[in-house]
């Protein structure tokens, strides 16, 4: 059984909350934060692997930056939580801010809540999955990677998108520009159910498939009316 | 302590709202003024608030701002006299360069401005309003405490504002909340940048209306009142500001029965939502609304081209 570390964050600095995080991982704790009051950057830049639960909700750029560690907050997140992981998971038990998971490389992202604006930003690897609505411009410029949103998408969804593939469970406001949408084959059902199911969701009745028409790729005059409108 | 105890990474303006849904005398002032000082990071030039009591009936609260240069004691006997032509005042109170009048209007409220602001020692009503008290200062939110029991004050909610300034000057009259001029008892604070605020600022003086400042969060409450103006609902009136405004906002509105929030298209200034039986909560920073109240409640962030309005309770509205 690991020795769970715990930390108080009442009266103490965020780096100071941090330095503790990072040497009591090292040294194979986990890690239970209490009192994190929704305060800016904790938690970030997590290089090794190891639990972390925050009590409470987070503020901006929660867990951002980590590469390995497993970040669970029983609360909410703010903006750009779990910004640019590499690998491992963060999972948020109840909503977050605008830009979520934005441009993570590897790992898991689970919003269990509903997500602000742009979650999935830029997305470069990884998955990020929403158990709740997205906001505006969801996997906006999203270049590889999986984002699954089981509640509603809001409007211009997967916007610009490069590469990746965006699956959403509610409705759709409206598609970005070059997104293309499909229904999911069963093939992908199967898996992603599995993958609902693992993390306790309730698994939608079907799911859409939105991915890029690759018609942004490379200028073309015969494209010109898409490309203002990207612009 | 909060020095040791908030640091953010960015820094720009602070805004918070609080209605209580239970009680039409809670200490409003002192939850606002705790959500500023956990979002005094955002901006450290100016703060304010602008609260709703339950006011006196047929009396009207209105705060002045006097010149800063000059004689002080010439200026508060013009303001006397001129609140006094098109008003009976009924109480007054004079600190840190602002008067505070009690008065019953006899004029309309666009008229009551234009004969006191017509003195040739350039007099600025801060604030009209039956419910409301709008104070603001520079410096930090506690430095409101100095023109204001803020504190003490108990009513069912109000706005306040903590201050960075980006494109306009540091002084009492560009800090927030704005009252929307003309309008009793209608204040507005902004996080962000108003882009069309020149070419909306143009018509307007074209129409008449005259601006105290270069904030281009002025013009907020200048399109509301003229919304309101034209016929339309507040709500009619936030929903149109989506598309009429452009650039970066979250601004939150209150008036004496309603509270809500309008956010551009694009949801570029941060708002988060605490709403439990008891309270509404919002604020830029969730930070804010944990320091100063509580744990209960989940945070949310609403997405983009969205506004809504609270109504306070009805059974507060009939005990006040």
């Amino acid at each position: 059984m690991d020795r769970v570390h715990r930390i108080d964050c009442a009266g103490r600095t965020v780096r100071e909350i941090n330095i503790e995080i990072r040497s009591e991982l090292a040294r194979g704790s986990s890690v239970a934060v209490a009192n994190s009051g929704a305060r800016h950057n904790l938690g970030v830049a997590l290089l090794t692997s190891g639990r972390v639960t925050f009590d409470g909700s987070v503020g901006y750029y929660g867990a951002g930056m980590s590469d390995g560690a497993t970040i669970v907050i029983h609360g909410s997140a703010g903006w750009g939580v779990a910004e640019g992981m590499l690998s491992g998971s963060v999972s948020v038990e109840g909503n977050a801010g605008n830009g979520a998971a934005a441009s993570i490389r590897g790992g898991t992202v689970v919003v269990k809540g509903d997500c602000g604006a742009r979650a999935g930003i830029s997305m470069k690897g990884g998955l990020l999955l929403i158990g709740g609505d997205a906001g505006y411009m969801a996997s906006f410029m999203m270049q590889k990677g999986v984002v699954v949103i089981l509640g509603n998408a809001g409007d211009a969804l997967a916007d610009s998108m490069y590469e990746g593939v965006v699956y959403v469970g509610g409705e759709i406001a409206s598609l970005g520009n070059d997104a293309v949408v499909s229904d999911a084959s069963p093939d992908d059902m199967n898996t992603l159910s599995g993958l609902i199911r693992q993390h306790g969701l309730k698994q939608p009745r079907r799911l859409r498939k939105v991915v890029s028409g690759r018609k942004l790729w490379n200028f073309d005059h015969a494209e010109l009316e898409t490309w203002r409108a990207a612009l | 302590m909060v020095g040791v105890f908030i640091r953010t990474t960015e820094a720009m303006c602070g805004i918070a709202g609080y209605l209580d849904k239970k009680s039409g005398q809670a200490p409003v002032g002192k939850k606002l003024l705790l959500m500023l000082e956990a979002l005094g990071q955002r901006g450290p030039d100016s703060a304010g608030l602008a609260l709703f009591g339950t006011g006196v009936l047929g009396r009207e609260i209105c705060w002045v701002k006097l010149p800063e240069h000059g004689d002080r004691e010439d200026a508060v006997v013009d303001a006397l006299e001129l609140i006094g032509s098109v008003a009976h005042v009924r109480a007054h109170r004079l600190t840190d360069g602002l008067l505070r009048a009690e008065i019953e209007r006899r004029t309309t409220a666009a008229e009551f401005c234009a004969k006191v602001e017509s003195s040739t020692v350039s007099l600025e009503i801060i604030s009209l309003g039956s419910r409301l008290e709008l104070v603001k200062q520079v410096g930090a939110p506690s430095n409101v405490t100095r023109l204001f029991d803020a504190n003490g004050f108990r009513g069912s909610h109000g706005i306040g504002h903590t201050r960075l300034s980006t494109e306009s000057r540091v002084d009492l009259s560009h800090s927030q909340p704005f009252w929307a001029r003309g309008v009793p008892d209608l204040a507005t604070v902004h996080n962000g940048h108003i882009t069309n605020y020149h070419r909306l600022r143009r018509v307007y003086e074209q129409q008449g209306v005259r601006f105290f400042t270069e904030n281009d969060s002025e013009v907020i409450g200048v399109y509301l009142a003229d919304q309101l103006a034209r016929g339309f609902s507040l709500e009619d009136a936030m929903k149109h500001s989506l598309a009429d405004l452009d650039g970066s906002f979250t601004y939150l509105v209150a008036t004496p029965d309603y509270f809500g929030f309008a956010r551009d298209p694009f949801a570029l200034k941060p708002l988060l939502i605490v709403e439990t039986d008891d309270y509404v909560a919002l604020a830029n920073e969730e930070v804010a609304i944990r320091y100063a109240l509580n744990n209960a409640g989940v945070a949310q962030e609403p997405s983009g081209n969205v506004y809504r309005l609270w109504r306070r309770p009805a059974v507060l509205a009939a005990a006040s």
